[in-house]
């Protein structure tokens, strides 16, 4: 089968200064995919990467096979079959949250307003903001935007959701609910999840498959299920970032 | 009491540095760089020996001190011994010691000779020329298709933007207008009196404020309010990762962001001239009532036959051309923004600062043209 998403010798660098080189991987549908690594090591950098924002030569990356600089262009493409939540929510501040969830779904879809609206309310009682829609960004808080952020992700129900850090600042409640919401989303709908994370208790908790990125080698140096890593890696960095989970993985 | 630190030689090949007293931040301190010349300058030196005395309390500074010591003794491969050292202050030096270095290729910070800097500020030159020309590129066909009527803008963010820069700008430029008027006035009539020809102030005033001033001035007044509020605006979107959320939403930033400012101002800024050119008429009109014996009816009059309709569509021409540059310099500064607030500020002084040098020297070429022409 064609993966999903597949990533072939990837160099990523800021002007000289090389993040990291030499990726691979595949990610495949229905995967909750995880990017881990230390801080610092260029997670949001590959995700930038993967989402086409830097400009990347051609037969680097590939979604279903097709190359990126092709399927970028498509206007369907960033619409219909990818949804990000950003690491700050970025939700855009001059609209209303229902503004913000609503605009993909009057540009993309042929629905009437009255759908729409009830089609937003349900994405936001989702992410739990039911009440909340005709408030502005700037007058929630920061887990708040995040979550709507989210319900702003999957207003047209993507084929490929990324997720930047999506529990960083939330509570571990709502951290469960949102990882509980990402299971169901992933089997109920089949989307595909790639998610860059530093939360352990997901970790374990929803991924399918991860990759490690070294800050040291600049490479992946651990590919796997989150288990797999943690037993067999013969990474001391693997070993060392994962094992403050350990608890969490056989609890 | 402040810190204390003392090297002595035990013999030929061992120093002693020993360290006693109060070491913080506040207090005064020796600096590691006299220990480690006297340490270089005794080439028989094998051994440094540290010692605590009567150490009462430290802070970072004589980690600072320690980690100076150390490292120059280990640049000389001498043998030191840190066994003496309190527990906290090797965990810390420790811990400082295990952070990864970032080993990028270290820019050489040498004064760059005359040939290197005329090279590098050319290169500057024709790298902002080059973006502001894809720029151009991209908002034409975004504004080519928009006519075409393949995109659309937003209704709600079009009549924001609109009312933005149309009906709130009126109270500074009517102030800004009034106040050129009256001034070109004075002036005119100081000099104009000496020869009793006090009527022709109505010529002056109505000419410049047709022709430039009004177009000048509104166009400088837009610059400095909404070009700037453009940039930083678009630029706080960057910072956020507004702009990226567009992107990635499908949602091209030049016509989402661009287009609407643009459009709004270059259909605005006419009617501001407008406003701008009448309003000065009336402040040069007030000028000529309070100080000389002109009448209303004839200062209106002689305007009237002084001003030709060449001059006000010179004026209008004009003043779409400066609202296009004001909000497109605007918005692509703003889109240039690198991801932190201090940019968003430096982002907005350099839109207005461009836009005003580029509205003046569009006049100037428009002053050309036109005199070709004979317009
Ligand atoms: N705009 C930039 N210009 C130059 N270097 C950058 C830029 N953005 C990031 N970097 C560098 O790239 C590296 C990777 O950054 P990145 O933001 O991808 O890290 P990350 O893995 O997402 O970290 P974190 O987990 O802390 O978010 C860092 O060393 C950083 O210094
Ligand atoms: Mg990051």
């Amino acid at each position: 089968m064609v993966p999903k998403i597949s990533v072939k010798n990837l160099n990523m660098a800021y002007d000289k200064y090389m993040v990291m080189r030499n990726l691979s991987f595949d990610v495949q549908q229905g995967e909750i995919f995880l990017i881990i690594g230390q801080s610092g090591c260029g997670k949001s950098t590959l995700l930038k990467y993967l989402l086409g924002l830097r400009r990347v030569n051609h037969q680097k990356i590939f979604y279903d096979g097709r190359d990126i600089n092709s399927v970028i262009n498509v206007p369907s493409f960033y619409g219909e079959k990818i949804g990000v939540l950003y690491q700050g929510g970025a939700l855009w501040s001059s609209m209303t949250l229902a503004e913000n969830v609503a605009l993909p779904l009057e540009t993309y879809t042929p629905l009437g307003r009255e759908e729409i609206e009830e089609i937003v309310t349900l994405k936001l009682s989702l992410v739990g903001l039911k009440g909340f829609e005709n408030f502005y960004p700037s007058q929630i808080s920061g887990g708040m935007q995040k979550r709507a952020g989210l319900a702003r992700a999957i207003a047209l129900d993507p084929e490929i959701l990324f997720f930047d850090e999506p529990s960083a600042g939330l509570d571990s409640v709502s951290a469960k609910r949102l990882d509980d919401l990402i299971l169901e989303l992933k089997e109920s709908l089949g989307i595909t999840v790639v998610i860059v994370t530093h939360d352990l208790a997901s970790i374990f908790a929803i991924g399918t498959r991860a990759i490690y990125l070294d800050v040291e080698s600049k490479t992946i140096t651990a590919m796997g299920t989150p288990h797999e890593l943690l037993m067999s890696s013969n990474d001391k960095n693997v070993i060392a970032f994962l094992s403050r989970g350990t608890k969490i993985a056989q609890g | 009491m402040t810190g204390i630190a003392e090297l002595k030689l035990e013999n030929e090949n061992i120093a002693i540095i020993s360290i006693a007293g109060t070491w913080n931040i506040y207090e005064n301190h020796p600096h590691a760089e006299e220990f480690i010349d006297t340490i270089l300058s005794k080439p028989s030196l094998q051994k440094v020996d540290l010692k605590f005395v009567d150490l009462k309390s430290w802070d970072c500074v004589l980690i600072n001190f320690l980690i100076h010591i150390l490292n120059a003794c280990e640049s000389k491969n001498l043998t030191v011994n840190i066994d003496n050292i309190p527990t906290g202050i090797r965990r810390l030096i420790e811990l400082s010691k295990s952070s990864p270095v970032r080993n990028i290729s270290s820019t050489s910070r040498k004064k760059p000779t005359i040939l290197e800097f005329i090279g590098s500020v050319g290169l500057l030159i024709f790298l902002s020329l080059r973006t502001f020309l894809d720029f151009m590129e991209k908002l034409w066909v975004g504004i080519i298709s928009f006519i075409g009527g393949k995109v659309k803008i937003r209704s709600q963010e079009f009549a924001v933007v609109l009312q933005e820069v149309g009906v709130k700008a009126l109270p500074i430029v009517f102030l800004i207008s009034f106040l050129v008027g009256l001034i070109i006035a004075f002036v005119s009539i100081l000099q104009l009196s000496q020869f009793g020809a006090n009527i022709y102030v109505a010529n002056l005033v109505g000419i410049s404020m047709m022709r430039e001033m009004g177009c000048i001035m509104t166009g400088i007044i837009m610059s400095g309010r909404t070009g700037a509020a453009f940039a930083a605006t678009i630029g706080t979107m960057v910072v956020n990762d507004e702009v990226d959320a567009l992107q990635t939403a499908g949602f091209s930033t030049i016509n989402f962001l661009v287009l609407p400012r643009v459009i709004a101002l270059t259909l605005m800024m006419p009617l501001l001239y407008i406003f701008s050119a009448f309003i000065g008429i009336f402040g040069g009109l007030c000028a000529a009532m309070f100080t000389t014996d002109l009448t209303v009816v004839r200062y209106c009059t002689q305007t009237a036959n002084a001003v030709h309709l060449n001059d006000f569509f010179v004026g209008i021409i004009k003043s779409c051309f400066f609202g296009f540059l004001v909000a497109a310099t605007g918005c692509q500064k703003g889109l240039q923004c690198k991801r932190s607030a201090e940019d968003v500020g430096l982002t907005t002084t350099t839109a207005v600062v461009t836009s005003i040098v580029a509205i003046i020297i569009m006049d100037a070429i428009f002053a050309i043209v036109f005199s070709l022409f004979g317009i």
